[in-house]
């Protein structure tokens, strides 16, 4: 093994070192919004439950200022990270109970050496389901919750313990080639758990099958590579918990959270500030800000992936099409694409909705339609460039029909691009549907949908800000994550940096 | 560690204990659909700006048992057109009564073949026009019994709220206390000043108007938001109305007026003071010419005849004026006697003239009110109807010129071609540009000079009451045209408009903790309701199906949601006549009304 003695270099390469200082930033500037917020300003009277938080998380960025000095003294000293600085993450990992996501998962990949891509998977399963918890169970600070609560966050406990399990046993057992056999039936039960929503949990369990049944070594090191580079982006990584996150939450709410809080009006609680009792206030029908951001998750993401999916399926189809036939067919389908490019994309779903009214099925029609164009353009380059590589040439020799040539050998290898695309521009869809139902052509007015949210809160934009706000930075973040995990996996897919 | 776990389990089990679920909180099913069987459906029609009621709406009777299909449309011309079509069950309306009489608040909108109605009940016909003849305590009660067949025995309607008026007033600037809020006539633009009334003469006072595109500029060819306030101040009307909607001589053109013994004779006696203004280079002249008997007679004429322009729209407001004439003969004032008094109409009306009525003439060329020569009009209707006067002081009433109208109007009423005609008042002949070419007379206090898109210029009329309180005080005006009532506060906010007109009850807090602006509210004539379908759906024909609508209704949590600022209405009487009757939400009666609904299916 080739030895590094640059110190320098060292402390560049070594992701526990980078990692600390991410941490440290966003720690940071946490405290001081926690900081800011603690003091109110209009009574002069401080919030001490805030100042708490402050205070804590002050402590672990100073925490984490520590551990990433001795990091440097451990590498200047002896090359490497000693034990006992490793054993410096335990506390951290308990941050998750004040929300901290960043030092805690810091924490968990601090202690191990040993960080397959299933270690991280199973924290992130890990730390999700405590956020779903610990947010679902705000629910109780209610006058009631439904029916089915009780059972549901017994389950999510359970479901909590056992990738705590997980989390041990992966970090002991799971090499980056191998993982024992008996790890088999418990990587199928980890499928399982993708109905609540909990992707991490379902890559962890696919993982685990693929290692244990050590069949194809090269697929393996195929999967080991490519979440190695995803997963080395701190960014990527978050952008991925956000987006599993809320899509978890959307998937478990109807268990948890009661949708008459989100839809039914309450006149004697209008327009009051955030409280345990409503978490991020109520709006001007007196309706639960934080029972319809949850709820409004749904739609936006139901929304956000039909229109990213069709288009792509549609227009992947025909650009693949045109691309492999070429001339009169290429023309016939790209100019008649290109028509329907030359239409201002909004301009054409706001025309669809008009025509046909507004609900969540046309909404999707309407932002699908204006977005096959773009696809069918990423799919014909790619589809062009493959179809003279040799492997078709000699799949057109064995005599392979045209559809089998391009379903078979053409379409799976031009879709990292089509993947890429996809997760780049989802959030431009989520912008799209909060943007038609900002304006009113969304879906009906009362239904809980981050657009319709942020219309209310635009009119009290000055006197209730929080009404505002909150939906505002759900699309926020939402759409950044969605940026920045595309960011992540065009680095990993793209084959110029492989 | 197994007794930490039976520990923990106990733990668990006394905790969940604690959590009330929805189930406890409830009790079960819900008792009050069952008994109704299906659930009948209910499309509500209403316009996006409205979407807040509709919410209401749409809790209110889905917690009724009802389930709501919402139909809601972008603006108010596909709101018009899916209701002409006959697409709702109920349709969210409103309606303000301008003229600020009860008469004029049900005619129209609820008797068989009104301008605006769908209702047909011979019973309810009679009730309006048994109504319209009686004044006072018998009036009140009148309309009680017509608003409880309306609203309560049959459900044609069934009311939400009335609505408040909120002016905000850049007050840095403009003088507030100059600028009137009244609750039915459209906004007063003589008495307006600014603070430093040096300014009046240089300086230019923004208003605000939503709507661009002006409907006419002759005052009976429109009835609607683009022309109401600009008409009203460029045609003087006979009568006015106060702020709370007396009939009053007091800025008109008139010196004072009488009803005579029978209700169905009014005098007035007119002013020489005022004449009409034309506009020559972009300013406003003097035409020499005085607003006359002649031309009162000559506009009243016109607005009561259907025939004399195309698209009259407001000849139904005018149709109970029998005849309009001059009175030359001095006997006939000195011989009637004042509605319910014993005293003379010539008395009743010489109060305060600037020289006693010597004699009364019968042409412009003679008045000369100093030395005592004036016009008097005489305006008769077929029965008894005092509220005549309040159709007066209507913007419709603006008096034009004789001789100007006739010159312009010169083409045939029944074969008019828009594209080729010009018609007295046609905006495209005020409007900048090739077609330019403004021929209006103004007898009011201002004149419009010229208008696009973003604004209309108005000049003041300087040979209007010169000299006297009512004489215009700002030289200049400028509409200012901003469709977006936001966009139009943050316009106020900076002061680039004057005045705002219409500001959101959920906007107050911004108008009035903001230093350079005033609040001023008033109430207003503005009253929502839901007009049912009559024709071919269910709660056509079921007034059990629209009890049950009725009844589900909750003004309390309308007012509660626009923060006290809605007041519970019965009618679109209300806002003027208070009848005592009230409408409260019963959700026993609904499911009574909704029983005998299915029972009659």
């Amino acid at each position: 093994m080739k030895v590094i003695s640059n110190g320098k270099l060292l402390l560049k390469i070594t992701q526990e070192y980078g990692n600390a200082h991410f941490t440290l930033s966003f720690s940071a500037i946490f405290s001081f919004l926690f900081l800011l917020y603690s003091f109110n300003f209009n009574s002069q009277t401080v919030r001490p439950i805030v100042l708490t938080l402050f205070l804590i998380y002050l402590l672990t960025t100073l925490y984490v200022w520590f551990i990433s000095k001795q990091i440097k003294r451990d590498l200047a000293t002896s090359r490497e990270i000693q034990k006992r600085t490793r054993l410096l993450g335990i506390p951290l990992i308990f941050t998750i109970l004040v929300g901290n996501i960043f030092s805690s998962s810091y924490g968990f990949t601090l202690i191990t050496k040993n960080k397959t891509p299933e270690y991280i998977f199973a924290i992130y399963a890990f730390l999700t389901q405590i956020l779903i918890i610990g947010i679902s169970g705000l629910n109780l600070f209610k006058p009631y919750v439904v029916d089915s609560f009780l059972l549901a966050i017994s389950l999510f406990i359970a479901l909590t313990i056992f990738y705590g399990v997980m989390l041990v046993l992966v970090a002991n057992l799971v090499s980056s080639t191998f993982a024992p056999k008996w790890m088999l039936p418990i990587g199928i039960v980890l499928l399982f758990p993708l109905l609540t929503g909990n992707l991490f949990s379902f890559l962890l369990g696919f993982g685990l099958i693929k290692k244990a049944r050590n069949k194809d070594a090269s697929s393996i090191e195929k999967w080991q590579k490519m979440w190695r580079k995803i997963l080395s982006n701190s960014m990527a990584v978050f952008g991925l918990f956000f987006i599993i996150f809320m899509f978890s939450l959307s998937v478990i709410s109807p268990w948890t959270f009661d949708y008459d809080f989100a839809t039914e009006n309450n006149y004697s609680a209008i327009l009051q500030t955030p409280t345990l009792e409503y978490p991020l206030g109520t709006d001007d029908f007196g309706r639960d800000l934080f029972s319809r951001i949850v709820f409004g998750a749904q739609i936006s993401l139901i929304v956000g992936f039909s229109a990213t999916v069709i288009p792509s399926v549609i227009g992947g189809t025909l650009g693949a099409l045109s691309g492999y036939y070429g001339k009169k067919t290429d023309n016939i389908i790209m100019r008649l694409l290109d028509i329907l490019y030359a239409i201002p994309g909004i301009l054409l779903a706001i025309a669809i909705i008009a025509a046909f009214g507004a609900n969540t099925v046309n909404l999707i029609i309407a932002l699908s339609v204006g977005s096959i164009p773009t696809y069918a353009r990423t799919m014909r380059a790619t589809v062009m460039q493959i179809s003279n590589y040799e492997f078709v040439e000699s799949a057109r020799a064995l005599g392979a029909s045209d559809s089998s040539i391009i379903f078979k050998h053409i379409v799976p290898n031009s879709l990292a691009p089509m993947i890429v695309k996809a997760t780049l521009t989802i959030g431009g869809a989520v912008i799209s549907t909060s943007s038609l139902s900002f304006l009113g052509l969304g879906v009906e007015p009362h239904i809980p949908e981050w657009g319709n949210i942020l219309k209310i809160g635009s009119t009290y934009l000055e006197t209730h800000s929080y009404l505002a706000i909150f939906p505002g930075l759900c699309i926020m973040l939402l759409v950044l994550s969605f940026n920045f995990f595309g960011d992540g996996l065009r680095d990993a897919l793209d084959p110029k940096t492989n | 560690m197994k007794r930490l776990f039976a520990l923990l389990l106990v733990a668990v089990l006394a905790l969940a204990g604690c959590v009330q679920t929805k189930k406890d909180v409830e009790g079960g099913g819900d008792a009050d659909t069952s008994t109704s069987g299906e659930k009948p459906s209910v499309e509500i029609l209403g316009m996006a700006s409205n979407e807040n009621d509709l919410n209401i709406l749409r809790d209110q009777l889905t917690k009724n048992g009802f389930d709501v299909v919402l139909n809601i449309q972008p603006d108010y011309g596909s709101f018009s057109a899916q209701k002409d079509a006959g697409n709702y069950d109920v349709a969210l309306s409103s309606w303000t009564t301008v003229t600020g009489n009860p008469d004029y608040a049900v005619r129209g909108l609820f008797k068989t073949g009104g301008d605006y109605s769908v209702v047909s009940d011979s019973k309810l016909d009679e009730l309006i026009d048994k109504a319209s003849t009686l004044t006072g305590d018998e009036a009140k009660e009148a309309y009680k019994e017509l608003e409880q067949l309306l609203v309560f025995d049959q459900a044609y309607i069934a009311p939400l709220y009335i609505s408040n008026k909120a002016q905000g007033i850049y007050s840095a600037e403009v003088n507030p206390k100059t600028v009137r809020l009244p609750k039915s006539r459209a906004q007063v633009w003589e008495s307006i000043s600014f603070n430093d009334e040096s300014l009046n003469e240089s300086e230019t006072l923004v208003l605000h108007q939503a709507i661009s595109t002006l409907t006419s500029l002759d005052p009976i060819k429109g009835n609607d938001g683009s022309i109401n306030t600009l008409n009203t101040n460029m045609y003087v009307r006979l009568v006015n109305l106060t702020d709370d909607d007396k009939v009053v001589s007091d800025g008109s053109l008139s010196y004072n007026h009488v009803m005579a013994d029978g209700n169905s004779e009014f005098y007035f006696i007119l002013r020489d003071d005022i004449n009409f203004a034309k506009v020559e280079n972009d300013t406003a002249v003097d035409t020499k010419e005085l607003v006359s008997a002649e031309d009162v007679v000559f506009s009243l004429n016109r607005a009561k005849d259907p025939n004399s322009v195309p698209d009259h729209r407001t000849y139904s407001i005018h149709e109970n004026i029998e005849t309009v004439e001059i009175v030359t003969d001095i006997a006939e004032l000195q011989n009637g006697k004042v509605a319910g008094s014993d005293e003379t109409i010539l008395d009743a009306l010489s109060k305060g003239l600037p020289a006693p009525v010597t004699e009364l003439v019968d042409s412009k060329e003679d008045v000369d009110n100093a030395s005592g020569k004036y016009q008097v009009v005489k305006i008769t209707t077929p029965n008894p109807f005092p509220q005549v006067l309040n159709y007066l002081a209507h913007q419709s009433g603006g008096i034009v010129s004789e001789k100007q109208v006739s010159s312009i109007n010169t083409y045939d009423v029944a074969n008019y071609d828009p594209n080729k005609d010009v018609a007295y008042g046609d905006q495209a002949t005020v409007t900048e540009g090739n077609t330019y070419n403004n021929h209006l007379y103004a007898s009011g206090p201002y004149i419009l000079v010229k208008k696009n898109d973003y604004e209309a210029t108005f000049v003041k009329n300087p040979a209007y009451r010169v000299g006297s309180e009512y004489e215009p005080k700002i030289k200049n005006i400028s509409v200012r045209f901003i469709d977006d009532n936001d966009s139009a506060l943050s316009a106020l906010r900076n002061g680039e408009i004057h005045v705002l007109q219409s500001v959101p009850e959920t906007k107050y807090d911004v108008v009035t903790s903001d230093k350079n602006l005033t609040l001023n509210q008033a109430d207003s004539n503005a009253v929502s309701y839901l007009q049912f379908n009559t024709s071919g759906r269910e709660v056509s024909d079921s007034a059990d199906l629209r009890k049950a609508i009725l009844y589900s209704i909750n003004q309390e949590e309308f007012i509660t949601y626009y923060q006290g600022n809605k007041r519970p209405a019965v009618s679109t009487v209300s806002p003027l006549i208070d009848t005592g009757l009230k409408l409260e939400a019963d959700k026993e009666k609904v499911t009574e009304f909704l029983k005998a609904y299915n029972e009659s299916k």
